[in-house]
């Protein structure tokens, strides 16, 4: 079944292209990944999904149900976490967090409880005082208290620290094990490669691609620099490889394909450093999609 | 319900300010009358005003020397600081979530937006009964210390009353902006010249016969205090245009609410 299903979902706020004609479904028990830089329109899509704004045409269905028809029947069962999270000033982690429960006709208190242990979050501190991480782990909390069936994380990390993130990715495939669907956006390439089965690569409001994220990773470019005194740069002109420049003594390029053949190349050369390293998202978009 | 009590102890602190206001005022004002009552002085300095500014002040239909003549003067200003209460906190209570990026939150929950706004109604409506009763309750407990009659005590019940109804419509108007209009920062500004306009009009309308019809646009004209005094009622005519405003405000904010783009 899908949990999630876009079908030309097309957002424009006044003249300005949030997206246009995203289609897409997501499997139950997956672990979604949704990429792509920074005005994509990946926090459109989601707030299409929670009916926070109207689509211009298109349309988006959860649970196989339409919305913004069937709106706050769905988001009984989504969990949310905004990438950045406001919540009432004023009031104490702890009422926030009960104030969030009282919407859901469950019992969260034992719930709460749990995930503030997990996430290390002091439950009596007032939301003011709380630094940006912490607030984020409040939403964490927030976003799971209720046992969704569907999360949606819009730029998850943003502000916790390695330990939190590495207990958060935990929680997260924890839920999905328990039979949770996860719908995780990002712009960060290897958080998603660590935790998805499939990633639909996001640009100007439309969907590019959608991959198995094995695929994908047997696909990954590395960005490679050679350095050495004496290196000729025509010998680095395998199969695989792009953008191959000379610069200062150091010899770039991009390569795709088995690293094998790339490193036994490298040992055959007389060099004096080597840097291999991902490319960031940018790069991937620019030399791979366009 | 619970976004209605959230609501309540949110606004509880803006409550109590606007309550020490009202009390205040009235006691800072009966304080005065001390100096007006039985005075015949006062009425001949009232004489030589011209006419148009005491009809802008609202002077000219009381008699200042009577505690009833008095309050019918305070009214006014009654009316104007309840109003200017319910307009802030109407429109304040719907564009907050947006100002303050808490739609997010409070809007992902799994509520409709009509439940939403109903929640937030209720709240709005009780600070304005409970600031009603605290403007109630300060000019009866101040105005013992005078000479009262039968007259002042049916005078301030249904000046409540128009009070109350002058609430009600201005809640309205306030909501109703929050929630049509897309630029929260705009929201209670418009709430305000809104409200500052049609009190304009009421005191034109008041200045010359031909500029009467002015009195239906300005509901600070529906609840004249004079009018009050002399009739001891509300003209239907106004009481009808009370509600239809009051209604057409309401279902414009659900069905704007409903249908609009939340901002983030």
């Amino acid at each position: 079944m899908n949990v999630i299903e876009v079908n030309k979902l097309t957002k424009y706020y006044g003249k300005a292209k949030g997206i246009d004609g995203v289609s897409f479904a997501v499997d139950e028990g997956e672990i979604f990944g949704f990429i792509g830089p920074n005005g994509a329109g990946k926090s459109t899509t989601i707030r299409l999904f929670l009916s926070l704004i109207y689509p211009t045409s298109g349309e988006a269905k959860i649970f196989g149900k339409d919305c913004i028809k069937y709106g706050p029947e769905i988001r009984r069962d989504i969990g949310y976490l905004p990438s950045e999270v406001f919540y009432y000033e004023g009031m104490k982690v702890i009422d926030l967090l009960n104030y969030s429960a009282s919407f859901y006709d469950k019992d969260c208190s034992r719930r709460i409880a749990e995930l503030a242990d997990i996430m290390e979050l002091d439950l009596k501190r007032k939301i003011n005082d709380l630094s940006y991480g912490n607030k984020k782990k409040v939403g964490i909390v927030q976003g799971l208290l209720h046992q969704p069936k569907l999360i949606v994380l819009d730029e998850p990390t943003s502000g916790l620290d390695p330990l939190i993130q590495r207990k958060f990715f935990d929680l997260i495939r924890d839920e999905n094990a328990r039979g949770a669907t996860v719908f995780f956006s990002s712009h960060i390439l290897g958080e998603v490669q660590k935790m998805c089965n499939r990633v639909a690569i996001i640009k100007d409001g439309g969907i590019i691609n959608i991959q198995d994220i094995k695929t994908l990773q047997k696909d990954n470019y590395k960005r490679i620099v050679v350095e050495g005194a004496d290196l000729d740069e025509g010998r680095f002109n395998l199969d695989g490889v792009t953008n191959l420049e000379r610069e200062n003594g150091a010899i770039r390029f991009y390569y795709k394909g088995d690293i094998n053949k790339l490193m036994r190349l490298i040992s055959e050369s007389e060099v004096s450093d080597v840097t291999i390293e991902e490319p960031t998202l940018e790069e991937i978009f620019m030399h791979y999609y366009e | 319900m619970n976004i209605f009590f959230r609501e309540l102890r949110a606004n509880f602190k803006s409550l109590i300010i606007w309550c020490v206001i009202i009390v205040m005022f009235v006691a800072v004002g009966f304080a005065k009358f001390s100096a007006y009552e039985g005075n015949p002085e006062l009425l001949a300095v009232l004489d030589g005003v011209p006419p148009a500014m005491l009809a802008a002040f609202n002077l000219n239909a009381f008699n200042l020397t009577t505690i009833t003549g008095f309050y019918g003067v305070m009214f006014t200003y009654f009316a104007l600081i309840l109003s200017i209460a319910a307009v802030m906190w109407g429109s304040d209570i719907i564009t907050k979530e947006e100002r303050d990026k808490t739609v997010e939150f409070a809007l992902t929950l799994p509520v409709r937006r009509s439940q939403v706004i109903t929640g937030k109604l209720f709240a709005v409506l009780v600070n304005c009964i409970v600031l009603l009763l605290f403007t109630a309750a300060a000019v009866l407990l101040n105005a013992l210390q005078y000479q009262r009659d039968n007259q002042f005590y049916q005078f301030v019940a249904i000046s409540m009353l128009a009070l109350f109804l002058l609430q009600m419509v201005f809640l309205a108007i306030g909501i109703f902006l929050g929630c049509a209009m897309k630029s929260y920062k705009r929201a209670s500004s418009v709430a305000l010249a809104i409200l500052l306009g049609t009190y304009f009009i009421s005191i034109v309308a008041g200045l010359h016969k031909n500029l009467d019809f002015l009195k239906y646009l300005s509901p600070f004209k529906y609840f004249d205090a004079a009018a009050l005094l002399h009739d001891s009622s509300i003209s239907s005519v106004y009481l009808v245009l009370t509600v239809v405003i009051v209604a057409a405000c309401l279902v414009g904010a659900y069905m704007t609410y409903g249908r609009r783009d939340l901002y983030i």
